[in-house]
């Protein structure tokens, strides 16, 4: 039972960051400054989640921000599962509750999953974000992110107890 | 699940050689409006409505109430006036050189018009990767589909990418996949009006071309998408590009504070969304 609440939470807080990011943290308003708390979310399921659904909601989450953006379905869908798979390779060789991996693990998440879409669309067409504008969402990611992680695991805490 | 965590990279690499296989057919043939797709953006509009109702009340009652209550409203009044007698004013210039050009060409065809269905602008792209993408709370119940051209008052906003129910996607003309076939309105030199992924530019203009700073440029409805002479923006700057000029457009309202648009109820010609 526990495990059916803790897959309804997920879902339940992926669709909400897509909300929350598609109105009050649209990047339209906010510029490259904008936390992206979709990616925030998806670290947090490869470094911390044991839902072995987990693979599946990653995929949803970027289905949803490939939907919204307009984007080429796959862009984020692929992008966000392929980060998913790799942090739950890592994770079991790091120490994921120290907050230096954390940091490490939010920065260099950023870094790859523009990685990966810098080099998907490059063969095709142009990419026009530069690659300060990407250190700059890095750095925002994780000082976001952080705090994030602490108000989901306190959430996941109650609902695995 | 054994595997994957012992081979992140490998299972990495292998999904990567998939999204560029993805991405290069999707790029090829792409049908933006599979019934899915639709699905999500009708899921999603209940929230973001629900925001977008929450937050314009609560600004709506910080404005009235605790800021000052009266100039709002005779600020917002002016506004519409302003706004109205700007219409007016470049009604009544199209109307003179328009009176013009039929003294010389008899027979002419009038403009036709359309039906509109206005709509709130109520989110926006999650994504830098493409900002330029807003969601308005109109979809196929009220008529919208795919293609049709998207506009305010002041002039050409975009058109509709995707559709669901009740919620549309709206790709806007600064959009890098936009394009609209345009002329300059005091010349009628005639070139493309390209997005740049926050403003515009005017391509192709024949270098014989007459184009000046504060030329208003306005659509020529031959792209099939939008009606013929909707102003799209006025012109900031000029340059020579090869054989043509190019012209910087500014369009004429902030599309990054857009609040309320009208869709026009024209179908596109070809239905073909990322030429």
């Amino acid at each position: 039972m526990n495990r059916l609440y803790q897959i309804i939470m997920f879902v339940l807080l992926s669709f909400l960051f897509v909300i929350l990011q598609s109105t009050f943290f649209s990047p339209k308003h906010l510029g490259i400054f904008y936390p992206d708390l979709n990616l925030i979310f998806v670290v947090f399921l490869g470094l911390f989640s044991e839902v072995k659904g987990s693979a599946i909601i990653a995929l949803g989450n970027g289905f949803m921000m490939d939907v919204l953006s307009g984007n080429l379905i796959g862009l984020y869908s692929l992008s966000r599962l392929s980060l998913f798979l790799v942090l739950k390779g890592l994770s079991t060789h790091v120490y994921a509750q120290s907050r230096i991996t954390q940091v490490i693990g939010l920065f260099c998440s950023t870094l790859f999953s523009w990685g990966f879409i810098w080099i998907g669309l490059k063969m095709r067409t142009d990419f026009r974000i530069s690659f300060g504008e990407i250190m700059a969402q890095s750095f925002v990611n994780t000082i976001v992110g952080l705090p994030l992680f602490w108000l989901i695991k306190n959430l996941y805490a109650r609902v695995q107890a | 699940m054994r595997f994957l965590r012992r081979h992140p990279i490998l299972i990495s690499i292998v999904l990567f050689f998939f999204a560029t296989q993805f991405i290069s057919l999707r790029y090829e043939g792409r049908q933006v409006g599979d019934s899915f797709s639709s699905f999500i953006l009708t899921l999603t509009y209940y929230p973001q409505k629900l925001i977008f109702i929450l937050t314009g009340e609560i600004v709506s009652a910080w404005q009235n109430y605790i800021e000052l209550v009266g100039v709002r409203n005779e600020n917002e009044r002016l506004r519409n006036e302003i706004r109205k007698l700007r219409q007016e004013k470049f009604h009544l210039w199209e109307a003179e050189l328009q009176n013009d050009r039929l003294k010389k060409l008899l027979g002419l065809k009038g403009n036709s018009t359309y039906d509109v269905v206005s709509a709130n602008v109520i989110a926006g792209s999650p994504s830098i990767l493409r900002s330029q993408v807003v969601i308005i709370d109109k979809g196929s119940e009220n008529g919208i589909s795919q293609g049709m051209p998207v506009a305010t008052y002041e002039g050409i906003v975009g058109r509709i990418l995707l559709v669901g129910e009740k919620s549309s996607e709206v790709i806007l003309i600064t959009d890098d996949i936009s394009a609209v076939d345009a002329y300059i309105h005091r010349t009628r030199a005639r070139g493309i009006v390209k997005g740049t992924g926050g403003g515009c530019i005017m391509e192709y203009l024949e270098k014989k071309a007459d184009v000046s700073v504060g030329d208003k440029v306005i659509s020529s409805g031959k792209d099939g998408f939008f009606p013929k002479e909707v102003v799209i923006g006025t012109v900031v700057e000029t340059e020579a590009s090869g054989g043509f000029i190019r012209a910087r457009v500014l369009p004429d309202m902030d599309l990054n504070s857009l609040e309320e648009v009208v869709v026009i109820l024209k179908l596109p010609k070809e239905k073909v969304l990322n030429e």
